[in-house]
């Protein structure tokens, strides 16, 4: 069991699921939840030398840089706002999905012809 | 059946690695060094986000104080109980918590953060990434393999003539000189290797010089370089041989041309005893010939059969009023070098015209003269 694996695609999930639910209702705790997951998925990310890894860790740093506007946006009083800015991250963190999707396919792949 | 075989066959091809591009290496082994970061940035993240929703918890959902209180009792700051809540016994049960294990994990997180940054690997790397893509755009150039004082001479005569030049050394202890002179492009490889023979541009490099102490690894060199450019016409390798015998067999093996050093400065030293009576113009001819006078140069300049030279007297074409530049000597066709020329002398096909003037002048002469029957060709055709 590769553990490392589980606890990146862990984060990726996590960023995207809260991301959700903070569109769906908007909430502070959400909103940090959301921001500290995305932080944490684009952290693991870092330093993997794979083509598709840096297509995920570009995603990643767009979305952080959707949701962290959006937190201090929030903040200050301006909910709609932050909304649509978690609006764009979330589609950049479906993208993270796919990408990991994508990958752990390929490499399922090269494992059975190894 | 057949087809079945072809496309697996195909299929073993495209699945052959190729042997990776030594910047590509260089890249990785960066992404590697940066890998490090995650672990400190992931427990300092760690400790932002517990104190960030702790303090949210405490104050209700107050997102700025409670980052900023975190920021001020993990960074060891502690301008007070700014956050509403933080000053409740449950508070401060929790900023105790939160400077036990906060403290300590912010110091050691950003210490190991900025010697992960300031480590000589990391900033080498990058530095060496930077070179190589600087290198990709070189064409024309010289490559140097091996770095010594007879090496450091070398390049600063090249530097002199705004010739480019990439160094090929793999001895580490050699950057400390090759930082110190000054040397735009280096690679502190084993230059044997065909990775970083292409990585120092061979394939758009106009020749090279092999000079790493050791016969066995210059003929090492020679053979891979050759391996890569196999015209001798089309790129050029020096290199330095211990014995007369081995200069012999590097010649052979693709060296354009082989050098004894001690005999080499025997030959050059000898000259000088020879000239006794005549030390300048000796001594300025060995200088032109050595690339040490810059000012003055020799150009060999070849009359080719339908060149608007042909049957021209000198003192017709008027090089030295024109552009500034004298012909000193012909060598003819068969070899002999005609010393006694005069302005009646004729200029035949197949002649070659040696002129003497300043570097600049004599790019210009080569490049009119060589222009002008360029056009008297394609008049004729």
């Amino acid at each position: 069991m590769r553990y490392k694996k589980i606890i990146t695609d862990f984060f990726i999930l996590m960023a995207l699921t809260t991301n959700i639910s903070f569109i769906v209702s908007p909430n502070p705790y959400e909103l940090v939840i959301t921001v500290a997951a995305n932080l944490a998925a684009t952290i693991l990310k870092i330093g993997e030398g794979r083509v598709l890894s840096t297509e995920m860790l570009a995603s990643s740093l767009v979305a952080d840089l959707h949701l962290i506007p959006a937190l201090f946006i929030f903040f200050m009083g301006d909910s709609h706002e932050a909304v649509g800015l978690a609006q764009g991250a979330l589609a950049a963190n479906i993208i993270s999905v796919i990408i990991s999707i994508i990958e752990t396919v390929l490499s399922a792949f090269t494992e059975e012809e190894d | 059946m057949p087809r079945l075989k072809l496309k697996r066959k195909i299929k073993r091809r495209l699945r052959k690695k190729r042997e990776p591009k030594l910047i590509e290496i260089y890249q990785r082994r960066f992404i590697e060094a940066l890998r490090e970061l995650r672990i400190p940035l992931l427990m300092l993240h760690t400790a932002l986000t517990v104190g960030t929703l702790g303090y949210m918890l405490l104050s209700g959902g107050d997102f700025i104080n409670s980052f900023y209180m975190t920021i001020i009792t993990i960074g060891t700051i502690g301008y007070g109980e700014v956050v509403a809540g933080s000053d409740t016994v449950y508070g401060r049960i929790f900023t105790s918590f939160l400077s036990l294990l906060g403290i300590g994990v912010f110091t050691t997180s950003v210490t190991v953060i900025v010697r992960i940054f300031f480590k000589e690997d990391i900033i080498t790397l990058y530095r060496a990434i930077r070179m190589l893509r600087e290198i990709e755009e070189l064409e024309g150039h010289f490559i140097v393999c091996g770095y010594d004082k007879t090496s450091a001479w070398l390049a600063q005569t090249l530097k002199k003539r705004k010739i480019e030049f990439v160094v090929i050394e793999d001895n580490p202890e050699a950057l400390k000189y090759l930082q110190e002179h000054n040397i735009k492009y280096f690679i502190t490889e084993e230059p044997y290797k065909r990775s970083v023979l292409l990585s120092a541009g061979i394939k758009r490099a106009k020749g090279m010089v092999v000079n790493l102490r050791d016969d066995a690894r210059n003929i090492a060199v020679i053979v891979t370089a050759r391996l890569l450019r196999p015209s001798k016409e089309e790129f050029y390798i020096y290199s330095f041989a211990s014995t007369d015998g081995t200069a012999e067999k590097m010649e052979e093996l693709g060296a354009n041309k082989a050098f004894v050093p001690n005999k080499l400065l025997a030959t050059r030293l000898a000259a000088y005893i020879f000239h006794t009576g005549s030390a300048f113009i000796s001594d300025l001819f060995d200088r032109i010939a050595f690339g040490e006078e810059t000012d003055i140069d020799i150009l060999e300049l070849r009359v080719e059969p339908g060149s608007p030279l042909v049957g021209k007297k000198l003192k017709e074409i008027d090089l030295r009023r024109s552009l500034k530049v004298t012909i000193i000597a012909i060598r003819k066709p068969d070899g002999e070098l005609d010393i006694t020329i005069s302005g009646e002398t004729t200029i035949e096909e197949g002649d070659t015209l040696i002129i003497f003037g300043r570097p600049k002048n004599l790019r210009r002469a080569q490049k009119v003269l060589l222009e002008e029957a360029h056009k008297v060709l394609e008049d004729k055709a």
